[in-house]
């Protein structure tokens, strides 16, 4: 019986490796295998080195990982291959399409937030799950296998909510919460105090650890407390209500210098005008803070409106705004036409840049519900001292 | 005589499972050797093809596995688990009447 010494066996578990295969317990049980037939085998005097090459040539036809390979797909399932390959080519595929959409969205060009749904949704829940369903089986223990699942859990909310992020879409906010948390609260602890039991993984999984917090603090540090956005919103709640009162006020001046001529075509549409823009804004107030009016102790009530960006249009024909909407246009289509008519020195109700042009263009992106209900109380005004303006020549 | 791998291949399973029934634990070198000694080495076999049927018989929940160690090595024993004494007992019977059918089939007189 041949005496194996600890280095030949390290020696022996490394060249297992070397060759390619991965899973631990096949490692130990040709390790094992290796062994009993060199100390069966082997004269007591023999050469190590060559009877090994010569028993592990024996145990595959072209490489050793050969073993694995088969032990997987009797494992897994017969599409075991179809899996690994669909993985790889979703991998790249959606790699591409987030470089091209970044690149497109940067020149500022169309396509770029398709290529960016696409790319971002094709990893996240193809690449990712297909990455974690052929790995899973490779991993021996629970403690493992939870890891694994948590990461690829948390990479995944992660992407669809950074996503969603850039989408305008709604629970972006949890989804990246959610997975900051699953990283930091179950799979740091996990993969931290099993790391670094293991001698050979301790260095390794400080220094990973460190970089997940460091990753995750920069990651929050890009959100917004939630005082900031308190009191941002208070500052342009507090916006608008200034504009309002404003316009408020002229209107009370109004009452000073309109006395007749009620009639005119000038006076319908500013009248038209006004009672449109006025209960578009109505209707937006009501969505926003539960009420047609904005209080001006809204702070107390907590009342705020929000600043984000729509991503759609909030006046399509099934919205209760539409037919408002639809003859405010129409309104200031003809006070424009009117306005040119000569004798009659008004300015113009420009709509170039407002939420107006950027409706009818479908940039959804640019338009908040703030910026909408301070447009119109602009507009609102403009006519009013147009017709002031009218009345004092 | 050495019969061919293909022969092996679909009855590897049953040999292994009826092996444990009869020996209680055994490892991956101890199989092949007992086989060999049964059979006067005429069914070998490899390792390329025990291995990955030992781990997937144990992934079915056919096997149990207890691991000593020895020094730097790692030894893995599979038993019957209850689902494979069960299972044993299917694939013997199948495995009976695939051969009878065979000798029909193949129209093998016995002597």
């Amino acid at each position: 019986m041949y005496p194996l010494s600890e280095k030949q066996i390290d020696f022996i578990l490394n060249d297992i490796r070397a060759r390619g295969v991965e899973m631990e317990d096949l490692q130990y049980n040709l390790l094992d295998h290796i062994c009993c037939i060199i100390e069966q085998n082997l004269g007591e005097n023999g050469d190590f080195e060559a009877f090994y090459n010569k028993t592990i040539r024996s145990f595959y036809k072209k490489e050793l990982w050969e073993i694995e390979e088969e032990t997987i797909s009797l494992i897994i399932f017969k599409n075991y291959y179809t899996m690994k390959k669909i993985m790889l080519y979703s991998g790249i595929s959606s790699a591409a399409l987030v470089v091209a959409g970044i690149i497109l969205k940067f020149l500022h060009l169309p396509g770029a937030s398709a290529m960016l749904v696409l790319g971002v949704s094709l990893s996240s829940l193809i690449f990712l799950p297909m990455l974690f369903i052929l790995k899973i089986k490779e991993r021996q223990s629970s403690r493992d296998k939870l890891i694994l699942g948590l990461g690829t859990l948390s990479a995944m909310a992660l992407s669809l909510g950074i996503l969603f992020k850039v989408m305008h879409w709604p629970f972006a906010n949890i989804l990246g919460l959610s997975s900051v948390l699953i990283l930091v609260v179950l799979f740091l602890p996990i993969y931290f105090f099993t790391g670094i039991r293991n001698p050979d993984t301790k260095v390794n999984t400080i220094v990973s650890s460190m970089l997940l917090i460091i990753g995750c603090g920069l990651f929050m540090a890009l959100i917004r407390a939630p005082r900031g956005s308190l009191l941002l919103k208070i500052r342009d709640t507090q916006d608008y209500l200034n504009t309002q009162r404003i316009l408020e006020n002229e209107r009370k001046l109004k009452v000073h210098y309109t006395k007749t001529d009620t009639a005119s075509a000038l006076n319908t549409l500013t009248v038209k005008i006004d009672r449109n823009c006025e209960s578009i804004k109505a209707f937006i107030l009501q969505m926003q803070i539960g009420s047609g009016r904005l209080p001006a102790d809204f702070e107390k009530n907590e009342r705020y409106i929000e600043e984000g960006s729509l991503g759609y249009h909030p006046f399509l024909s099934d919205s209760p705004a539409y037919g408002d909407y639809q003859t405010l246009c129409q309104a200031i289509r003809e006070y424009n036409i009117l306005a040119g008519t000569s004798g009659i020195a008004l300015t113009k109700i420009q709509t170039t840049n407002t939420f107006i042009d950027h409706l009818e263009n479908s940039n959804f992106s640019l338009v908040t519900y703030l910026g909408i209900l301070n447009e119109l109380t602009q507009i609102q005004m403009l006519v009013l001292q147009n017709q002031g303006l009218q009345k004092a020549e | 005589m050495i019969y061919s791998s293909e022969l092996i291949k679909g009855t590897l399973k049953t040999i292994v499972l009826k092996l444990l029934a009869d020996n209680k634990k055994m490892y991956g070198y101890e199989i092949t050797q007992k086989v060999k000694e049964l059979t006067g080495d005429r069914i070998q076999i490899t390792e390329g093809a025990l291995y990955p049927s030992l781990h997937a018989l144990e992934n079915e929940g056919l096997l149990t596995t207890e691991t000593e160690f020895i020094g730097k090595r790692v030894r893995k024993y599979y038993s019957l688990s209850p689902s494979g004494k069960v299972k044993t007992r299917e694939k013997l019977n199948e495995f009976t009447e695939f051969m009878n059918t065979m000798k029909i089939l193949l129209d093998i007189r016995t002597a």
